[in-house]
């Protein structure tokens, strides 16, 4: 009975825990979705001519899963959409029914950085630069 | 700005929601704690926030929330300390082999379940600023914590504590909650030595220093408490004053060493002395407020946090799917087989195992643990927190269906029943 219990420790702690090794070993080649979780500083081209002159200097928050996407915009004036996104290697696309985005992510994860075009309900598309701001969590 | 007037009415709604679902879950003998996270998960965007979401707007805005969760942390620290002090070491041991197979399979198949299932999760519901290792180990852990006080109170209500099953199912759950705490205390070190600006010895070197000073140093102290109580059959104001700051600072330490505050919560309760009537006394002076107004709002937090079948794209429910049949297999499954193999009929072994598959609020708390650190993605943590919904509902009917009331009723034991 003792030799049985040793035998059954050994299959099934013992495998699993030879097997997690391998797991983690074969994880480490995997790639994931380009990290933009986070608060944005985000600066609008100064031409931009839209609504009420260029005084938008909108603020952006982005939560991620994945290659989905939420980004919080507010416009600067008040006025807040959320955008339904999806990063797709370096491109993040976005809309919502009151603006769109089009951007390339790029730099590395703690330094990240999004440029491309914005496009509000009624205005033509705006480029714009964003920045992320230092993450909160810990994990980054 | 603090708005008064919004956080008090916040805290009457999560109670009277907590209390009647909670109450409504009773009736269909589930236990309470099970009807107050589903209200948690009610009151957020999954139910309130998609059918009133002007109310939930006005109700919850995103602002007022530090206030809410500032509240529910201070409720888990106490609550962390609770669950320590139930912690009883002596039923960690005396069980044999088969406690010592069962419990170490309960943790190893649901790890290893757990951390395969990352392979296919982690290119679709995380990002680049997480390891795969991280997320797989966060994964494995997630996949393997039982819910050492839901479990204690289902065998109290029905009457199994001093069965053979019950027994072990209870060290076997000691066992999980100590090892499942250690393993992420471990992953917590990780993941914020990989961020942080301290540098990683003072984060390792200064947790082992801890660890044995509370082991060494202040568990010596602490029997002086118990003499105390002995003396006049309870403990004066100041005294139980003392240790609610020793919980807060052994709570802080651990923060400041960059695990977490309930790291230190939990060591301190887990150290305490455990002669029943102190317990239970300490029990009762602590668990009424942290049960009945704190982890409600705990509840309520993670829910305004659970986005269920959100995120993720398309698949969210296919991930959810799988998540929730590999942690039943691994845990259940795994419990299951490993005590039969030790020598369990097999409706008692079925019945460890599926009492060993409760997850319950154990679970909540590893999971907002992991989404403070980043670890896990806002969509991977609403499918986590539907697996612990599932399978902590599950647990009821499934034991009474495995292991009917009406064959293997026995004595309540009392001290269980106040720990739950």
């Amino acid at each position: 009975m003792k030799n049985n219990l040793v035998a059954a420790y050994l299959l099934m702690v013992g495998l699993p825990v030879f097997g997690l090794l391998g797991i983690l070993e074969a994880g480490r080649g995997i790639p994931a979705p380009l990290s933009i979780t986070g608060d944005w500083t985000f600066k609008l081209d100064p031409a931009t001519q839209c609504g009420n002159g260029g005084a938008r200097q909108p603020a952006l928050n982005i939560s991620q899963s994945g290659t989905e996407a939420l980004i919080s915009l507010n416009d600067g004036n008040g006025h807040a959409t959320t955008l339904e996104g999806t990063v797709n290697g370096n491109l993040l696309t976005a809309k919502s029914p009151v603006a769109g985005i089009s951007a390339v992510i790029a730099g590395k994860p703690g330094a990240r950085t999004l440029e491309g075009t914005i496009q509000f309900d009624g205005c033509a598309p705006a480029a714009f630069r964003a920045v992320r701001q230092a993450p909160k969590k810990g994990g980054e | 700005m603090l708005n008064l007037f919004q956080l008090v009415l916040q805290i009457a709604v999560v109670l009277v929601a907590a209390r009647i679902v909670g109450f409504l879950f009773q009736k269909i003998k589930q236990p309470q704690v099970m009807g107050e996270m589903v209200a948690g998960i009610l009151l957020g965007p999954s139910l309130l926030g998609w059918l009133a979401p002007g109310v939930s707007a006005a109700l919850f805005p995103p602002a007022s929330l530090s206030y809410l969760n500032a509240l529910s942390q201070v409720g888990l620290v106490v609550f962390m300390f609770v669950v320590g002090l139930a912690l009883n070491p002596s039923e960690l041991h005396g069980y044999g082999h088969a406690a010592v197979l069962t419990s170490h399979v309960s943790i190893a198949a649901p790890f290893c379940l757990g951390s395969l299932t990352a392979l296919y999760l982690y290119p679709r519901l995380s990002d680049d600023s997480v390891t795969f290792t991280h997320f797989a180990l966060f994964m494995g852990a997630a996949m393997s914590i039982t819910a050492f006080p839901v479990l204690a109170r289902i065998l109290s209500e029905r009457g199994l504590v001093r069965s053979r099953m019950g027994t072990l199912a209870i060290a076997c759950a000691a066992v999980d909650d100590v090892t499942g705490w250690c393993i992420l205390a471990y992953i917590v070190v990780l993941v914020r030595v990989t961020h942080a600006a301290r540098p990683a010895w003072i984060t390792i070197a200064g947790s082992l220093v801890y660890v044995l000073l509370m082991l060494f140093v202040v568990r010596r102290i602490l029997p002086a408490f118990e003499r105390a109580f002995r003396k006049r059959e309870r403990l004066t104001d100041n005294l139980l004053a003392v240790i609610v700051v020793l919980v807060l600072v052994s709570a802080l330490a651990t923060e400041w060493l960059g695990i977490h505050l309930l790291f230190g919560a939990f060591l301190m309760g887990a150290i305490m002395p455990k002669a029943p009537e102190f317990t239970r006394y300490l029990l009762h002076k602590f668990e009424s407020v942290t049960v009945v107004l704190l982890l409600p709002l705990f509840f309520a937090y993670t829910g305004l946090r659970t986005r269920i079948g959100v995120g993720g794209g398309r698949g969210i429910w296919l991930y959810s799917a799988l998540v929730i049949v590999v942690a039943v297999a691994g845990k259940l499954g795994g419990s299951m087989f490993a005590a039969r193999l030790a020598g369990m009929p097999w409706r008692e072994a079925g019945a460890l195992g599926v009492l060993m598959n409760t997850r319950g609020l154990m679970e909540l708390v590893i999971l907002n643990i992991g989404l403070d650190i980043g670890v896990i993605s806002p969509a991977m943590f609403s499918i986590m927190v539907l697996m612990a919904l599932v399978t902590t509902f599950m647990t009821t009917p499934l034991l009474e269906w495995v292991y009917p009331t009406r064959l293997f009723r026995a004595p309540v034991d009392e001290i269980h029943r106040n720990v739950a």
